[in-house]
């Protein structure tokens, strides 16, 4: 026993030491700058149903200036809500039995621009419902110019013109003048740089490059298209379950920061394939994730779009469970 | 309060709360050693411990109480009520819900639900019950699913109690007229009160309107060839006054409709029963359908027009006739074996396959059907073409009309019969004497087929998804591959509904059919985002796959993004076809899409308006992966005759060598007679001609065709007329006139009655005769009766008829092969017959009192479309009148964890003495540091209690010293200082014994004491003192 005691209280003092230093290690981990984030969950709203306030499989949000939500859903109304998830007033597409708008955005005017895909055009409303109608651009269904397949997402520039998406037979983005004449188009079905698979939404940042979330393509595209032609200056992402790899984005949000183009900026992608809400810089590093699939708080089913408010909180739209969930990432 | 009760679950452990007071007794006396402070707590802690272990031990449960209400609506969608007030429910229910339902708010969810079920001969959710408005865009949404030819509340109310929410209250509200014909309503209704759901009933009054029915066509019982006979038209008038109108009566036998009297009659009905007769005589043998309809003159004379026909049926027994169904899309493909038929004086009546029969009866004019070359679903082939298939009905009509009624089935060959005509898995291939899946693995007849799935987006989209694939699947042999693709909304990615180990998914089928028909029952396919990675993983397996044709369909809406530049293209090098099925498209960019995937492939291009047509589309497009099952040889196929003794082949010479025939597999029957094969074929599978007995009747099987590409070396020779006409003799139903049978039939109260008269052929009554029937009713289903002798010569038998339709019965009369053929025609469904709203169920069913709560309410009132709101004002159906809905959670493992700990405290306070010296002074310091006073240095209290104590035993000496007379020892300064317990010793000593000397110091006055311990010196100082 005397040889051995020493022994013990040697291996017992190692011991210590080793989870002491692992402990410290670990903590220091954590906190260390540029592991993997991980977002937090605010708020739940929203239940499924038809009836003014609740939602049925809601396809596209946006938000206002004072901080309001507009969101369509497949029934298919759009309704405006409170960030708290108070119902404050909705109206419906003018036709839907051929099925309904999956894109909302605001103009620069701060008309609610509305992608009535299977209509094949974009609709112009006032905050407060009304359908400006001589606004509206396109309506027939074709492949020549002002003409649409599936309509996914309207976006308006800095200069007042109108970008609008489209996928089915032709995946392309047109771009219309102010006035809504036709001034430019690009893309096609395919996997090449400038050529898409489902266009599903686009944003503007302040410089005027348009940033497209190419669903099908599990990239993201951006353009410049403030010329007579549009050139890719920058695409990544790949497809796959991994942090950092994308399936299926059907949104993209930018913070304020990377939508002024400075480095510290931030893009987040919705992803409708892996449930749930990623984190990248402007150049496509990962930097944090958010959500995973299943029915309770803080999980996503399919969710389909994304937006951000004035204090930086962010919605997603967990479309197959018929809610909205605000976090912060 | 705040909606928690507490309950227990076996409650009589709390007796054990009883032995409390002898805890105390006990503890009391044990615990008398640590004063009275503790003593208490240490007692209140024990009780509190062993009160929540006794708690713990009777099941302690926190019940919530649901203040919530679920109320479902049940609906009678019947046709005993009428159309508009049928659809007025729907907005009684929207106003009612919007009326009376408790809202609550986004957050919390505590809001009321409802739902609404709607029944008739059977129950279907229209509207979960769910925490909203019900708000539908107009029209009930189940309702062409449902059949509403019958009433049953029983089974309305069954799914309504299965349906309810568990953490509600439970109320059902029933809006019927109560004339329920199926089930029993009052049982039911009882066990739910006997579960806490209240009953409301809003009774539907029905009009006493005029109303007109045709009650029966009578026709005599024994009806003999050529002699005049008389058909009797019995209409019932409910009203006070005439009505004038026009009848007409319809004789058909075959395909030939004959008017009655020449013309249509014009009537007046007088108030009460009107007969009109109408003599005629039948010429031709063979099955009679009459059938009378009454039109009123003026609509408003007769509410309901459903029941203003009935029909009646019989049958003239003659010569054989036959009856040949051919494909529609090949017409006169068999016209030369008719006309060679009909000069061997075998009549033969031609149907189209798109134009079949709807019922048993059509066929029972026949004494052998011939399926000649005919698939099971055709058509279909351009937008506009319609699609026709048998349906499962028809082909069960076919095998029964055999098996039962003894009528010959023959199934001729041709590109599209057996296997290759989608028969497989029917109930006919398992009437004929061979099967048309091939089990021998050498037989290269495999197919494989792949199945997209992106219809989620149409109306029940999902049911009609597993119905396709299940009928699809039926059509595939176990040879054949199938796989299904779908988007699966967990993985985010397009699945395999099945797989093996290694992941592929497109598999042979094998016995695995029941397997798959089970995971396609669960399979919910998502929302698919593209068309090309489902499209990549099927290629990715088709292209290696054995299989001799590979065949695609495709099913959507046609918004996914469409397959890549290069994906249709490698589908055409490897020579698979893509058909492509386009459900609700959302307008061109999605038919499209669709129209170029099987456009570029050479498949097919489907518009599916009603979903109904799907399975049959999936029938057509399956058959495509079965075309392997042809055998065919420009050089020709020799046969060998196996069984020439057969009287089929009697007087046939030889057969002449074939060009083609289709595979099938010999039945392991004994009872199977294969007559001619093909020679250098397996035996199993080569069978050109078999033959067997199926239940009563016969079926006969020829694999080739009658001469139109395969046998054509047969035609124009006589064995070829020979051999047709004695095959079709041979299966005809044997015709056996020996004895006099008569036979009636009657229908009453919803029963019919059938009496059969026995005569020998001397006319003396036959008795004890062992008479049975079978038969079947109009959805086919099983009649089974026997007869009892009423009288010399008369048998009764009854059975229940409460489905509109005709009930034909085969009479087996006991003595011999005689069977006698009858029909009964019930004309209109007994909703028809109601006239009154049945008041007594309705009060029953609201008068129940559930279980803890209060008895329901008829809520009467006019249902008429935009006046609802009386009805809904005037009771409150969301009422809290009902027992309150209660969970309970268990709540002991808690209590046990919390004894465990104050278990501890008990300990706690037994052994650690706790006191509250310190409380005073700490409350001065912060009552000083409150006031903000310069807090001093405070004494050490503890120091100054030593020293106090130290003086007083310095003190206590000094004093001892004194007093004690023994001579005083000068204390040495200079020595060490003494310890406080040498001292205290001193002390206690009380003289100079006890004080040690110094040690330099030389003993001098008590030697004898150095050597004393401290025991015999503290003895001695004892004894000393007590002397003095």
């Amino acid at each position: 026993m005397t040889e051995i005691a020493p022994q013990a209280a040697h291996s017992r003092r190692v011991w210590l030491q080793t989870a002491a230093g692992g402990a410290c290690a670990l903590a220091a981990g954590c906190l260390a700058p540029g592991g993997p984030q991980t977002g937090r969950l605010e708020k739940v709203w929203g239940q499924r149903g038809k009836t003014p306030g609740k939602l049925n499989k809601p396809r596209a949000i946006t938000i206002d200036a004072e901080d309001h939500l507009y969101i369509v859903d497949i029934t298919p109304r759009i309704q405006v809500f409170s960030t708290d998830g108070k119902y404050l007033r909705g109206w419906q597409t003018p036709a839907f039995a051929n099925g309904r708008p999956s894109g909302l955005a605001f103009a620069s005017d701060g008309n609610l621009l509305v992608a009535d895909t299977h209509y094949f055009r974009m609709l112009v409303y006032t905050p407060a419902g009304k359908l400006l109608d001589s606004r509206t651009i396109g309506g027939e269904c074709g492949s020549g110019p002002g003409q649409f397949g599936f309509v996914t997402d309207c976006a308006q520039d800095s200069r007042g013109n109108y970008y609008i998406a489209e996928y089915g037979e032709f995946d392309r983005i047109q771009k219309f003048s102010p006035d809504g004449k036709f001034l430019l188009q690009w893309g096609s079905h395919g996997h090449d740089l400038g050529q898409f698979l489902r266009p599903q939404k686009m944003v503007l940042d302040n410089d005027d490059l348009l940033w497209v979330a190419d669903a099908c393509n599990h990239r993201v595209q951006v353009f410049d298209a403030r010329s007579s032609e549009a050139k890719v200056v920058r695409s990544w992402g790949r497809n796959g379950h991994a942090p950092g790899e994308l399936n299926y984005p059907y949104d993209i949000l930018l913070d304020p920061a990377a939508l002024a183009g400075r480095p510290e900026g931030f893009v987040y992608l919705c992803e409708f394939g892996n449930h749930r809400v990623q984190k990248f810089t402007r150049e496509g590093e990962f930097v944090g994730l958010w959500g995973k699939n299943g029915r309770g708080e803080g999980e996503l089913d399919q969710p389909w779009g994304i937006t951000r408010d004035s204090r930086g909180r962010m919605y997603v739209l967990d479309t197959y469970n018929h809610r909205v969930q605000r976090f912060r990432l | 309060m705040f909606g928690l009760k507490i309950d227990f679950d076996q409650p009589y452990y709390l007796l054990l709360l009883l032995l409390i007071p002898v805890l105390w007794v006990f503890s009391f006396k044990s615990l008398s050693g640590l004063g009275p402070y503790r003593r208490l707590f240490a007692l209140s802690f024990r009780t509190l411990v062993f009160s929540l272990l006794v708690l713990a031990l009777a099941g302690i449960q926190l019940q919530k109480i649901s203040e919530r209400m679920t109320v479902l609506y049940l609906l009678d969608q019947s046709e005993s009520i009428p159309k508009a007030t049928r659809e007025a429910m729907l907005e009684y229910v929207m106003k009612d819900v919007e009326a009376h339902r408790h809202r609550g708010d986004l957050q919390s969810a505590a809001e009321d639900k409802a739902g609404v079920i709607i029944f008739g001969r059977e129950a279907t959710i229209e509207h979960p019950p769910i925490a909203d408005e019900v708000r539908t865009v107009g029209a009930l949404e189940s309702l062409f699913e449902l059949r509403t030819d019958a009433t049953n509340i029983a089974s309305a109310l069954k799914l309504a109690q299965a349906s309810f929410p568990e953490d509600t209250a439970k109320r059902i509200v029933i809006v019927t007229d109560g004339n329920e014909n199926l089930g029993d309503a009052r049982t039911i209704a009882r066990t739910l009160a006997d579960s806490g759901i209240g009953i409301d009933v809003v009774p539907i009054s029905l009009p006493t309107l005029a109303e007109i029915a045709v009650e029966k066509v009578a026709l005599p019982s024994d009806i003999r060839r050529g002699q005049p006979m008389e058909a009797r038209v019995v209409i019932e008038n409910y009203s006070q006054k005439d009505v004038k109108g026009r009848l007409r009566v319809m004789r058909r036998y075959g395909n030939i409709d004959e008017l009655l009297g020449g013309e249509e009659l014009a009537v007046v009905l007088k108030p009460g029963k009107n007969v009109f007769s109408f003599e005629h005589t039948i010429d031709v043998p063979a099955g009679y359908t009459y059938k009378a309809d009454f039109v009123p003159d003026d609509a408003t004379a007769d509410v309901q027009l459903q029941n203003n026909s009935a029909s009646a049926f019989t049958h003239v027994r003659g010569k054989g006739r036959v009856l040949l169904i051919e494909d529609w899309e090949n017409p006169g493909e068999f016209a030369y074996l008719i006309q060679r038929l009909g000069e061997m004086n075998i009549e033969v009546d031609v149907m189209p396959s798109n134009r079949l029969f709807t019922s048993l009866a059509e066929l029972q004019g026949y004494d052998c059907v011939v399926l000649a070359n005919v698939p099971r679903a055709s058509g279909g082939e351009t937008e506009k073409q319609e699609t026709s298939n048998f349906s499962d009905d028809q082909i069960t009509m076919l095998v029964r009309n055999t098996e039962q009624f003894g009528c010959g089935l023959v199934m001729l060959g041709g590109k599209s019969s057996f296997g290759a005509g989608g028969w497989a898995n029917t109930e006919l291939e398992k009437a004929m004497p061979v099967d048309f899946q091939i089990k021998n693995a050498k037989v290269k007849a495999v197919g494989a087929l792949v199945m997209l799935m992106h219809a989620s987006e149409m109306a029940q989209g999902n049911h009609w998804q597993k119905v396709m694939c299940e009928e699809a699947l039926k059509v595939l042999g176990p040879s054949d591959y199938c796989g299904t693709l779908h988007w699966d909304d967990f993985a985010g990615s397009d699945k395999w509904l099945w797989s093996d180990t290694t992941g592929k998914g497109l598999l042979q089928v094998k016995d695995r059919q029941k397997l798959w028909l089970g995971k396609l029952s669960r399979m919910t396919p998502g929302d698919m985002p593209q068309f090309d990675p489902a499209m990549q993983k099927a290629l990715k397996e088709l292209i290696p796959n054995p299989a001799s044709i590979k065949h695609m369909i495709i099913i959507s809406d046609g918004d996914p993004s469409p397959p890549g530049p290069n994906t249709l293209p490698a589908f055409k090098k490897n020579n698979i076809r893509i058909s492509t099925v386009a459900v609700g498209t959302h307008g061109p960019p999605g038919s499209t899409p669709l129209q170029n995937i099987a456009t570029a492939t050479g498949g097919k291009y489907y518009v599916a308006a009603n979903p109904k047509a799907l399975p049959r589309i999936f029938q057509i497009e399956a058959r495509r992966v079965a075309r392997p099952l042809i055998k065919e040889d420009a050089k020709g196929i020799p046969l060998v005759i196996s069984d020439p003794g057969h009287e089929m082949l009697q007087s046939v010479a030889d057969v002449q060598p074939i060009t083609g025939f289709v595979y099938t597999q010999k039945k392991e029957n004994p009872l199977v007679e294969v007559l001619i094969r093909a020679k250098d074929v397996d035996p199993e599978n080569g069978t050109i001609l078999a033959a067997w007995t199926f239940g009563a009747g016969k079926t006969v099987a020829l694999t080739t065709d009658a001469g139109r590409s395969w046998a054509n070396a047969w035609t124009g020779s006589e064995d070829y007329d020979k051999l047709f006409s004695q095959m079709i003799r041979y299966a005809m139903r044997p015709v056996n006139e020996e004895g006099k049978f008569t036979i009636a039939t009657d229908v009453k109260d919803g029963k019919v009655r059938v009496v059969v008269t026995a005569l020998d052929k001397n006319d003396e009554f036959l008795n004890f005769l062992n008479m049975s029937a079978a038969g079947s009713g109009p959805e086919m289903e099983n009649i089974e009766i026997n007869f009892r002798q009423e009288a010399p010569g008369r048998y009764v038998a009854e059975f229940p008829a409460d489905k509109a339709g005709s009930y034909l019965l085969a009479v087996n009369t006991g003595q011999g092969n005689n069977m006698l053929l009858t029909g009964v025609t019930v004309p209109y469904s007994a909703e028809f017959r109601e006239r009154e709203t049945n008041e007594a169920l309705v009060k029953t069913l609201a008068g129940l009192r559930p279980v803890g709560g209060q008895a329901g309410q008829v809520i009467s009132g006019d249902l008429k479309k935009g006046a609802v709101d009386r009805l809904v004002a005037s009771v409150d159906t969301f009422r809290r009148t009902l027992a309150k809905a209660v969970s309970s959670e268990d709540f002991w493992p808690i209590f046990l964890l919390i004894a465990a700990g104050i278990f501890l405290v008990d300990i706690f306070i037994r052994r650690v003495t706790v006191h509250f010296y310190w409380l005073t002074p700490a409350l001065a310091y912060a009552w000083n540091r409150v006031r903000g006073r310069q807090i001093e240095a405070a004494p050490d209290e503890r120091m100054a209690r030593l020293r106090n104590r130290k003086a007083a035993v310095a003190n206590q000496l000094d004093e001892r010293r004194a007093a004690a007379r023994f001579e005083p020892q000068a204390a040495d300064s200079s020595g060490p200082p003494r310890d406080y317990e040498q001292v205290i010793a001193d002390a206690t000593a009380g003289g100079p014994a006890a004080a040690a000397p110094p040690p330099t110091q030389q003993p001098t006055a008590t030697p004898q004491a150095e050597q004393d311990t401290y025991t015999e010196r503290l003895l001695a100082a004892k004894k000393k003192a007590k002397r003095e």
